[in-house]
């Protein structure tokens, strides 16, 4: 596949190239990630070429990957009645994005100055997560840690690897547990420390088939549903009296 | 074989689904119970939220009582007057249920309030099915002894006195509906059919004979799951029609052959081997309250 990927951008250069413009150009192995009921995850390769030579002392890349936000709650469990956890404190994270992946020949903390680096969001510390309810910083590394142990937020899990001097890709793995919905792509060209060049890309995840028709419909007209659900339990039970009965 | 759940957002084996549907199933039909109180801890267990697992339990039972309510009521053992009064008490009771489920969600002690719940519930019911049965067990050959059919107390002075042919009694509705209300609740929030309250309920408190309390529970057990379902389906949106689905193909397999052991134990045996059961889940949950969390923190989508 990278093979046919690399052949493929090969055959962009020279459109690319002439025209003495675009120092950066990247692309995305697919535009949509479709979640099926076998769904167990995917992985999406960014690729792409840049005008002058990769590497130390050259060109840097950096790839960042952000999904849909959604607003989170994370709670602190603590003793009740001296014997009981249960669920105490809470921070309520109104913009929590469901997937962030950074990745880059190098860190981006080796590349860029650190109020760039905060500026761009690039790294799960640089993240603009406000919360409201308790203010302990815990709460924040707390998420950080949660979303980094289910493989949602990643950072520089993958390598941005580099074909010949000019060719450069990196795959990024979804979890089965992704959300749905648009994921931005930002491509960042680093010379000098300086961002010289950037290309944004998006790419969907959406559920298809039966998993996509349970999820509308049960969004949608959830009277129908829960009738649909009492009427198809109920059959199938029946059903499958009258299949089993007596062997 | 992975399966994609669309309202629980995960990715779960689903042979491991239709295993846990076969084992509660096989065990539902050995000992004559719905098997719910094993289903909805198993769910939670395997990492299934517990909203959606609760919900999809309920959608379960209501299913896996089909089939037994429509061979109890062909036999004619389902008292529909009864069932109707405690249905009215389970309709209010599922109701209320569901509100404070979602009271529950929104202060984040779902988790804690359905641990509870089975604790105290289960542990109870079990430690009384255990000594119940060993006290049978003992007592066993000794002759001359006779259970009295049920006792006379304070509650048959109540008003709303109804007659009910076929469980032979004239009793008011209001102990009845009581016993259909709390069960109500319980369904909602543990995603349990109830019926292991239900039939020492109607036994020993309503003075009902054994040959209806079957039939009549399920006959109540199937409409308050029903509402259950559709109740949580419309209110939070948790019910999972795939993960339901999956459990029934196991369970009403799992149901049959347990039903066919069932007859070659003694009732007895079957009632301390159940009660056991039932302790076993409720210490299990309790050492997860007791315990100290690996992780004290935990993270949520904000609704």
């Amino acid at each position: 596949m990278i093979a046919r990927l690399l052949l493929l951008l090969l055959a962009l250069l020279p459109v690319a190239a002439p025209a003495q413009e675009a120092p950066l150009v990247a692309s995305l192995s697919q535009s949509e990630v479709e979640v099926t009921t076998g769904f167990t995850g995917a992985s999406v390769m960014i690729f792409g070429a840049t005008e002058a030579p990769i590497g130390p002392g050259g060109d840097e890349i950096l790839v960042v990957v952000r999904g849909p936000t959604r607003p989170v709650v994370v709670r602190r469990k603590v003793r009740a009645l001296g014997v009981l956890w249960v669920n105490g404190p809470s921070a309520r994270f109104a913009r929590v994005p469901g997937f962030y992946a950074i990745a880059g020949t190098r860190p981006a903390w080796q590349l860029l100055p650190e109020e760039e680096r905060q500026r761009n969001g690039l790294g799960l510390d640089a993240l603009p997560l406000e919360s409201t309810g308790a203010r302990s910083p815990q709460f924040r590394a707390a998420l950080l840690g949660l979303e980094t142990a289910s493989g949602r937020w990643l950072e520089y899990a993958a390598p941005v690897e580099i074909d010949g001097s000019r060719l450069f890709h990196v795959q990024l793995p979804l979890p089965a547990t992704v959300p749905t919905g648009n994921y931005q792509v930002e491509v960042l060209l680093v010379r000098s420390r300086r961002i010289v060049a950037r290309q944004g890309l998006e790419f969907r995840v959406d559920r298809v088939g039966i998993a996509d028709r349970i999820a509308t419909v049960a969004q949608a007209e959830p009277l129908v549903y829960g009738i649909a659900c009492v009427l198809l339990a109920a059959a199938a039970g029946w059903l499958g009296s009258v299949v089993f009965r007596r062997g | 074989m992975q399966v994609y759940l669309p309202i629980a957002e995960m990715s779960v084996d689903a042979l491991l689904l239709v295993g846990i549907g076969f084992g509660v199933g096989w065990l539902s039909g050995l000992f004559g119970v719905g098997g719910g109180f094993l289903l909805t801890p198993l769910l939670i267990l395997i990492g299934i939220p517990s909203p959606v697992a609760v919900a999809s339990g309920a959608n379960q039972t209501l299913g896996a009582s089909v089939s037994g309510l429509i061979a109890q009521w062909r036999r004619g053992n389902v008292d529909a007057k009864m069932g109707a009064v405690l249905l009215v008490g389970g309709f209010l009771g599922s109701g209320a249920g569901v509100q404070l489920f979602g009271l529950l969600r929104r202060i984040g002690q779902v988790d804690l309030a359905v641990s509870l719940f089975y604790v105290v519930v289960l542990g109870t019911v079990g430690a009384l099915m255990v000594m119940e049965s060993v006290r049978a067990i003992l007592r066993r050959g000794k002759p001359g002894h006779r259970n009295r059919l049920h006792e006379h107390l304070w509650m048959h002075g109540l008003p709303l006195k109804m007659r009910f042919r076929k469980s032979r009694l004239y009793i008011s509705v209001i102990p009845p509906a009581l016993v259909g209300f709390g069960v109500g609740v319980l369904s909602a929030i543990m995603g349990v059919g109830g019926g292991f309250m239900l039939v020492p309920a109607m036994i020993y408190l309503l003075g009902m004979p054994t040959s209806v309390v079957i039939g009549t529970s399920l006959f109540q057990v199937v409409f308050v799951a029903a509402n259950v379902t559709l109740l949580q389906a419309t209110q939070l949106g948790t019910v999972d029609l795939l993960l339901t689905l999956l459990l029934l193909l196991g369970g009403v397999a799992g149901a049959q052959f347990g039903a066919a052991m069932g007859t070659r134990l003694r009732g007895e045996e079957t009632r301390a081997l159940l009660g056991l059961l039932v302790l076993a889940v409720a210490g299990s949950l309790l050492w997860g309250l007791l315990r100290t969390p690996d992780n004290l923190f935990s993270s949520r989508p904000a609704l």
